[in-house]
């Protein structure tokens, strides 16, 4: 009865979250292009040309996001070898693969692109046709880069098995890089922010109105799309056909492709296992000295964790997503050009200082999401090893909290000295949200391991089944209110000490009891946040039967 | 040196261990006998910590396994059907690993790798991922692993699942020398020629209750009083578990 109704209310809770979400990211896009459309001359071509962005955004995260998932489904997953050894076509089987791959890299830009496009309908007031026909063009614009992705794979594993965990990561590592260097020179983030570098307003039009490609799906998307804001059908025809074409077309050439190449690639991905191993002297000296302080079986249990980790495949291609993360966030602030007046350019610098506290506190909990929260269930199949020895489960999972805790340590202080020093903000500034940021990381690394634990699952085919589920939402949700409460309880305090710094002067009696207070309460909530889910989670995992 | 008393396991309505009561002495080997599902591997778990009884006591070397868990499991070596490990070590790795879970120090621990990889034939595998070991060779590593802490009692789900007819010689060989040295072995198992080669005492379960304890004379003797005739080992289990040697 009692699992009948969680059943139940997991669906229900989801469905609700994902309302939810369309809602914000509706609202947002909706104030934004309302803002632009408001912009006179320029508000229409803006318009277009975020809608070109968006979907040139859309269609490399997508072509990344297929190649990785189609190495996993063609040539990973345990049920290829029961589907090649019975009598089914390899097309048969191409177009199955195709399909799991696609909904597996696709369903995020699909819940991300529909509150977008229904917020450009909106504010246009599209008819009705258009919420019809971009959800069609949405579908449609999906397939090219999952045939391009399926293509590539199919290409690489037969270059370098697909077992070999470093020969895929320097390709894939290569990839993207030449992905992100064509995102950033197709869109020139840094002139569309910046009009006043162009000698005229010619010279800007001119540039916004350049395609960012014509060659690439994503512009024939925005071109089927637009006119139909206005109704426009004719206009839009042309375009929509040309994307629906070059989507079948990839998917029959990858058909053609995975006759040739599929089966030699699986083989070549068994013959050329990497098993042997030649020991790891400098990574288990350098760990050996960290870890002097710990007891024998946490140093064991850790070094288990991080050699399982650095072999893994799975774990390495999300690692390349994480590195593409980290060059857009600090990209964007090495782009912001906010020293063009320098008296609002200070308040702005160290505004936006703080407020990248709790931006960077959003990058990593996406990124504990896809590393931490999962290390309970990671334990898998084998989980009996650690149940059945004399292992306290205590030291076992403050273990996973330690070995969690110093790489996602590393990554906020560098994201946030790095962004600081791009920005130039103050050494006050600079000190508050070091500081800040270490706590609110030692909060994320302990939420995810202790919500790891109350939702472990410890049967999977995929990594991502894990974080994709239940769970791993909840994680989420709790982490961006935990970063919102902590960011907004120290916004005034911060503001209140800033000010009084810059005026030469010193707070007053109660200016002092509200700093105390602010700080105090944040203190009270990020000790709540280290303690309280790993003892939840403790609870939960001692009471685990396997 | 395991004690089952009262021991009961349910899930739900489900009885799958229904009030065992068993007595298994030092240096003894017992055969745990019983079809599927009827219970075996639910013991199993419960001796080795990895499922909790609902009620009743399992006690290891006097170690409640609910109460003192800790000193109970170091006592223990768990070889399980299955053998699920981490893929991603070498066997040597799995092995240290698993030598510093129960608190050996580098040197014996290095000893016992360098004793067990010869003992089991995998001298020559130890640097190698065991994502690469066949299933044979994971069962062995799974062994060895189990003995690496010399362990006073050993559990074992199915021991032979897997093995080569080398192997499964070995096997033998080895719980009747651990035997010898004061080792308690407890071992579940499907095939009855192993338990009437290896075993000094069996038990059957069915439906989660110990039908019949004993040496397998005894057993074949309440046999012959029941049927009046004498049957094999196989005779027997298919009469106390509710089956003909025709079915």
């Amino acid at each position: 009865m009692h699992r009948q109704a969680r059943d139940l209310i997991r669906p229900v809770v989801m469905a609700i979250l994902a309302l939810l979400f369309w809602v914000v990211i509706f609202v947002l896009f909706y104030k934004v292009l309302v803002y632009f459309k408001s912009i006179e001359i320029l508000g229409e071509i803006l318009l277009a040309k975020l809608m070109a962005v968006i979907f040139l955004t859309f269609f490399l995260m997508l072509t990344v996001s297929n190649i990785i998932t189609s190495l996993s489904t063609y040539f990973l997953s345990e049920d290829t070898r029961l589907i090649l050894s019975i009598p089914v076509s390899t097309e048969k089987v191409y177009l199955s693969k195709y399909l799991i791959t696609l909904g597996h890299s696709s369903w995020m830009v699909l819940l991300f692109g529909i509150p977008v496009f229904t917020a450009y309908g909106s504010v246009y007031g599209a008819p009705i046709t258009y919420y019809l026909w971009f959800t069609v063009i949405l579908l449609v614009f999906l397939l090219t880069p999952g045939g391009i992705g399926v293509m590539i794979s199919m290409s690489l594993v037969n270059l370098v098995p697909a077992r070999r965990a470093k020969g895929v990561l320097v390709v894939l590592f290569i990839l993207l890089l030449a992905a992100l260097y064509l995102f950033f020179r197709f869109l020139q983030p840094e002139k569309l922010v910046n009009p006043e570098k162009f000698s005229e307003l010619v010279d800007y039009l001119a540039m916004m109105k350049l395609p960012t490609s014509p060659f690439l799906p994503s512009h024939w998307a925005t071109r089927s799309l637009f006119p139909l804001l206005k109704g426009r059908f004719e206009d839009s025809m042309f375009y929509f056909l040309l994307l629906f074409s070059t989507g079948l077309m990839s998917i029959l050439t990858g058909s053609w492709i995975c006759r040739f190449l599929y089966y030699r690639g699986w083989s070549r991905s068994y013959e050329s296992r990497e098993v042997k191993m030649k020991g790891t002297p400098l990574l288990e000296g350098v760990f050996d000295f960290l870890m002097r302080p710990f007891h024998g079986s946490t140093q064991a249990m850790a070094m288990k964790d991080v050699k399982t980790f650095l072999r893994d495949t799975r774990q390495w291609s999300q690692l390349i997503l994480l590195f593409a993360l980290v060059v857009v966030y600090l990209f964007n602030f090495k782009a912001l050009p906010l020293n063009k007046v320098a008296s609002i350019s200070f308040y702005l610098e160290n505004t936006i200082s703080f407020l990248n506290v709790g931006l960077a506190g959003f990058v990593l909990s996406a990124v504990a999401v896809r590393f931490i929260y999962p290390a309970i269930s990671l334990e898998g199949k084998s989980f009996w090893i650690m149940m059945s020895s004399p292992i306290e489960l205590r030291r076992f999972i403050w273990c996973k909290f330690s070995t969690s805790l110093i790489p996602l340590l590393l990554l906020a202080e560098a994201l946030i000295i790095l962004s600081n020093t791009f920005l130039h903000v103050t050494q006050f500034m600079m000190v508050i949200s070091t500081v800040t940021i270490f706590l609110i990381t030692i909060a994320i690394v302990s939420m995810g391991i202790g919500i790891g634990a109350v939702y472990p699952r410890f049967r999977f085919e995929d990594v991502a089944q894990i974080h994709s589920g239940f769970g791993g939402l909840i994680y989420m949700i709790i982490c961006v209110t935990f970063i919102g409460l902590v960011i907004l309880l120290e916004a005034w305090p911060t503001y209140l000490i800033f000010m009084a710094r810059i005026g030469h002067g010193s707070l007053s009696f109660f200016q002092w009891i509200e700093v105390i207070f602010c700080f105090c309460l944040t203190t009270l909530i990020i000790l709540t946040a280290i303690f309280m889910p790993i003892k939840i989670g403790l609870k939960r995992l001692s009471r685990i039967e396997i | 040196m395991i004690q089952m008393i009262n021991l009961t396991k349910r899930f739900g309505p489900l009885v799958a261990v229904d009030h065992i009561n068993l007595h298994v002495k030092k240096g003894e080997i017992f055969g745990f006998l019983g079809p599927n599902g009827a219970g075996k591997t639910t013991t199993i778990k419960m001796l080795t910590g990895l499922l909790k009884p609902t009620s009743g006591r399992a006690l290891v070397d006097e170690y409640d396994v609910v109460t003192h868990s800790m000193e109970g499991k170091r006592v223990v070596g768990f070889i399980p059907d299955q053998p699920f490990l981490y893929e991603k070590l070498t066997g040597i790795e799995f092995l240290r690993f698993i030598g510093s879970l129960f608190g050996m120090k580098r040197d014996e621990i290095q000893w016992g790798i360098s004793q067990l990889l010869d003992l089991f034939e995998l001298d020559g595998w130890g640097d190698e991922l065991i994502e690469s070991y066949s299933h044979g060779m994971k069962q062995r590593l799974v062994m060895s692993a189990a003995l690496l802490h010399d362990p006073k009692v050993i559990i074992v789900d199915e021991p032979m699942v897997g093995l080569d007819p080398k192997g499964i010689n070995l096997v033998k060989r080895i719980f009747r020398q651990k035997s010898q040295e004061g080792v308690t072995i407890f071992l579940s198992t499907h095939t009855l020629e192993i338990a009437q080669q290896l075993c000094h005492r069996l038990g059957i379960i069915n439906r989660g209750k110990l039908i019949a304890v004993g040496t397998l004379s005894e057993l074949m003797k309440a046999l012959e009083d029941k049927t009046g005739q004498r049957g094999t080992l196989e005779a027997l289990f298919l009469a106390l578990t509710g089956k003909s040697l025709d079915e």
